[in-house]
């Protein structure tokens, strides 16, 4: 191993997995967008049923688990790298849970049917949720790598040390 | 590493106090230089305008033959340490220790090797992931020197660091900084109003009073051949006896005693036969002897020095260390000789006879 690739690995010993923990809080920020776009979506009641409360209850959810992972990714927890992974695959999941579902359905108003969600909201909200999902699995995937690497690295130095 | 020129500067602020007066000092490369004085006398003031964090109202101030004076602070190549640490709270210590590198955005590597570097010497390579307030006070000041050694600068600055440890951490503390200079080889001015730092730290003392500088010399000239009676009041712990003397032919006279003089004392006063000038005895040149006597009304034991105060004469206050362990009592007579004295001019307080040039 290069001298330099040697010193970035040793500089790990001392300070954050920044680039980890930030994936992971762009991940909130893009859910946010998401629940936000989805929301201001006013069809008929479509929405209002149990499903809305269990989103909205999810999402308070996710940002707490989210924000703790990356601020377990940040101190190279490798577990958080896999609760990441889940988070990361749900939000794959809800894609299709309320945008595609939402896109595809329509209501009836004033005799008229009026699809619930909106091509340009659809792609909106399905943007948001995706770049949340490569986001969280980004950071997982960073966070376990970098992880693995200064445990090895912890284990070499207590080797020579001992 | 540096040689810094300070020639003729002045402080006035803005209401018109002039806080330091003709500060001249010519500080050599890898020169530890400590400024001390009393409280108010000038020396932090000094030491932030040679950082640039003061104005300087008149005057010059070169660093390697290159003129500073109106150099910003950042670019001055210096760094400096405060009495209060100025540590970042939220940061680990490597973070602090590597910030103004990080703020200069050198290569993170470099950053990397500095500060261990660094915490090798100042042995905080086991703390580098705690936060300030995980170190106690000795510590975190080792963390604000070491924040000044990963910069590398020309000249290191110290206002006051140990003011705020306790005894025991400041002597160790003190210890550290004189092993830290020893290794680095680094130019630094040091401001105390501690005289036994400066006296145990410095190549070279700048004692200063009211903005002026007293005397400027090594800790040996400034405690056995003060310049003025400033200096030999300030230097040496407990403070040096002072008495009003008359200048005879063959003695001095004071109140309610007299001091036979030797030849080379003669030849000192010659000038001042018939006057009236300051005698000076520091308290661990009173010794045991029959030439006067000191009559007792304290007396504190040090464990190997006795320190005995009392009176010569009619009411002159004295302070003895002497070599043992005594028991006197309020009242006993002990009889005492000095052995080396200082002579100071009533009028201007400057030294008779052993002046030395600063």
């Amino acid at each position: 191993m290069s001298e330099e690739k040697q010193i970035r690995l040793d500089r790990m010993r001392y300070t954050k997995n920044s680039l980890a923990s930030t994936l992971a809080i762009a991940a909130i920020l893009f859910d946010v967008f998401y629940f936000i776009s989805i929301y201001e979506s006013n069809v008929g009641s479509w929405y209002y049923n149990i499903l809305m409360g269990a989103s909205i209850l999810y999402n308070l959810i996710f940002m707490l688990a989210a924000f703790l992972s990356s601020e377990g990714i940040k101190n190279y927890k490798i577990p958080y790298a896999y609760v990441l992974v889940v988070l990361g695959v749900i939000q794959i999941i809800r894609i299709f849970i309320y945008p595609v579902r939402a896109h595809s359905s329509s209501v009836t108003i004033q005799d008229q049917a009026v699809i619930v969600m909106e091509t340009a909201q659809f792609v909106r909200c399905v943007l948001y949720l995706l770049l949340s999902a490569i986001c969280l699995i980004a950071s997982a995937v960073v966070g376990y790598i970098r992880s693995r690497a200064l445990k090895q690295h912890l284990e070499t130095l207590n080797i020579q040390s001992a | 590493m540096a040689h810094l020129d300070i020639q003729h500067i002045d402080k006035i602020y803005d209401n018109n106090v002039q806080a330091v007066y003709d500060f001249n000092l010519d500080v050599q490369d890898g020169e530890l230089i400590v400024l001390v004085g009393p409280s108010g006398c000038g020396k932090s003031t000094s030491l932030r305008m040679i950082a640039g964090l003061e104005d300087i109202s008149a005057g010059h101030v070169f660093l390697d033959d290159k003129e500073i004076t109106q150099t910003p602070a950042k670019d001055r190549d210096m760094a400096m340490v405060f009495q209060n640490y100025a540590l970042y709270g939220h940061m680990t210590i490597y973070e602090n220790m590597a910030f103004s590198l990080t703020l200069r955005k050198e290569n993170p590597n470099v950053i990397h090797k500095k500060v261990l570097a660094a915490a090798e010497i100042l042995g905080l390579t086991s703390q580098l992931n705690k936060k300030p307030a995980q170190l106690s006070g000795g510590q975190r000041q080792r963390v604000a020197m070491g924040r000044s050694i990963v910069r590398n600068p020309k000249v290191f600055l110290f206002d006051e660091p140990l003011s705020n440890l306790d005894a025991k951490l400041r002597g160790a503390t003190r210890r550290e900084i004189l092993l830290l200079h020893k290794r680095l080889k680094a130019t630094m001015l040091y401001v105390t109003h501690d005289q036994t730092e400066a006296l145990t730290l410095a190549d070279r003392i700048v004692c200063m009073s009211m903005g002026h500088v007293q005397q400027v010399g090594t800790p040996l000239e400034l405690y056995d051949a003060p310049r003025n009676h400033f200096v030999a009041s300030f230097i040496g712990l407990p403070p040096m006896n002072f008495f009003d003397v008359t200048v005879r032919e063959n003695k001095l006279e004071g109140k309610g005693f007299t001091l036979a003089l030797s030849e080379e004392d003669k030849k000192i006063l010659s000038a001042y036969a018939g006057k009236e000038i300051e005698l000076g005895v520091r308290p661990e040149n009173v010794l045991k002897g029959d030439d006067l006597k000191l009559n007792v009304f304290s007396n504190e034991n040090l464990g190997m020095n006795t320190l005995v105060n009392g009176h010569i004469g009619d009411g002159n206050r004295i302070s003895a260390k002497l070599r043992g362990w005594f028991d006197y009592h309020e009242g006993d007579d002990v009889g005492v000789t000095f052995a080396q004295k200082h002579f100071f001019d009533k009028e201007t307080g400057d030294a008779i006879g052993r002046r030395i040039n600063a």
